[in-house]
């Protein structure tokens, strides 16, 4: 039988044909890449935190080297408070886990607007070079405008002042809310007190600028009100009762 | 197409006389958007050439067996598959560049110079004439994308590549850097003057 390619069998058969030839294409080049992929993906975590945590990358070591004398990674279970450590803590997913019903759940208040909170999270315990607690780094993400703004907050091992924050991924607008992962403007969260005297979330994005010697408030942009309140609500978030304080509760009491 | 035109012409023309870009206006949008810097008006220039070049070849070779009435679906398929091929090696490669390319290597599919090219060249020639035309074609693009990202960069940032060539008042020089180059409707002056400027010598010519 002659291939009529347009004929309806033809064009079926050149079609699947097709479609598969591409498909194999795709996955191929995708499972060539894979580990590759996974590979960057850790050392791009290792230098944020590092960054976070103000570790000097410049020095000798190489920042892989340095992320696994300083860092120690853990699973912390928000509800509870549990830490766990182990191998496998670096490839957890905590997008994948943050969106599965099994391993995550409704936020009693969502004020970071993230809809869903996932039970575990993974954080960072960076030591100094004695081998002394130095800094915890914690993820922290909420809605901006337009998008999810996802960083990392390092606090000092009081777990109340800020050393250094970094705003990794957003999708806010360019020139306006892209302020976030500004040098200058990260620089102001330095030394900032998340807490108050009653252990309440005190830290705000003051709009107008912040008071000299507020040692909560940093300031707001100007045309970027709502990337601005995102973030004080993010932080707001996560440093309150649904996300670090029963973790950082539990850490207190274990460090004495 | 009345005359055959011969290997060297399929090759030349598209890159002065016959430009994708200036005569033709296709590819426009990425033109604007990624020639800000002539670092990533190169990777996009290869990208595109990639793509281009492949879904010539591919489109080529199978040409006598695309159905009639699934042929733009088809090119669609091959160009779509090789972009995100393009994608997932980019960001492999050059993380930070694709980082700053973002969505402009996924909407290559959408560019119609590739489109343009798969329809009015490859379905109709043999696969060598058609990468020809192909390279002919991204090198068009290439020139334009490249000229306009010169004098973007130049003018907007003082720098070539990143090394700096006029240095700016901001790091103690005497520069005082164009802010209107880094956006992109400085774009759109520069390819209207090079438009233009083509347009001249073509009449010239006859």
């Amino acid at each position: 039988m002659a291939f009529n390619k347009d004929s309806i069998m033809g064009t079926m058969i050149f079609t699947i044909s097709l479609s598969l030839l591409c498909s194999f294409m795709i996955t191929g080049t995708a499972e060539i890449l894979k580990e590759r992929k996974l590979a960057k993906k850790r050392d791009e975590l290792k230098r944020y935190v590092l960054t976070a945590a103000n570790v000097d990358l410049d020095g000798e070591q190489s920042f892989q080297e340095l992320f696994d004398e300083l860092v120690t990674p853990m699973l912390v279970d928000l509800d509870t408070g549990e830490m766990d450590s182990n191998d496998a803590v670096m490839d957890f997913d905590e997008r994948m886990a943050a969106i599965n019903p099994d391993t995550s759940r409704k936020p009693k208040k969502d004020t970071a607007k993230i809809k869903r909170r996932a039970n575990q999270v993974r954080v960072f315990k960076v030591a100094d070079k004695d081998g002394q607690l130095a800094h915890v780094v914690v993820p922290v993400h909420g809605k901006g405008l337009w998008s999810i703004i996802y960083g990392y907050v390092a606090v000092k091992a009081d777990l109340n002042t800020i050393e250094n924050v970094v705003f990794y991924e957003h999708g806010e607008t360019p020139g306006i809310g892209d302020f976030v992962s500004a040098p200058d403007w990260v620089k102001q969260w330095h030394g900032k007190q998340v807490f108050d005297a009653s252990g309440d979330v005190a830290f705000r994005i003051v709009k107008g600028g912040a008071e000299d010697g507020d040692i909560h408030g940093v300031d707001s942009v100007s045309g970027a009100t709502k990337t601005a309140r995102g973030i004080q609500r993010a932080v707001t978030f996560w440093f309150g009762r649904e996300g670090y304080q029963t973790f950082f509760d539990k850490l207190k009491a274990s460090e004495v | 197409m009345s005359s055959v035109p011969t290997t060297r012409e399929v090759l030349t023309s598209p890159i002065f006389a016959n430009n994708p870009v200036a005569l033709q206006v296709l590819g426009v949008c990425s033109a604007l958007a990624v020639s800000n810097s002539m670092q990533t008006a190169l990777v996009m220039t290869i990208a595109v050439t990639f793509v281009l070049v492949f879904s010539s070849l591919i489109i080529s070779v199978i040409r006598n067996f695309i159905p009639n009435s699934v042929r733009i679906i088809a090119q669609m398929t091959v160009i779509a598959s090789l972009v995100i091929v393009v994608d997932m090696v980019l960001q492999d490669i050059a993380y930070e560049l694709s980082r700053q390319l973002s969505v402009f290597v996924g909407l290559i599919i959408t560019n119609c110079i590739i489109m343009g090219r798969a329809e009015a060249f490859a379905m109709k020639s043999k696969p060598l004439i058609s990468v020809v035309d192909a390279v002919g074609n991204s090198l068009g693009y290439g020139v334009i994308l490249m000229g306009v990202a010169f004098v973007r960069e130049l003018l907007g940032s003082g720098t070539l590549f990143g090394h700096e060539i006029f240095v700016t008042i901001e790091n103690g020089g005497w520069y005082l850097a164009n802010e209107m180059f880094k956006l992109p409707p400085s774009a759109f002056f520069l390819i209207g003057l090079m438009i233009w400027v083509i347009n001249i010598v073509q009449d010239r010519k006859g």
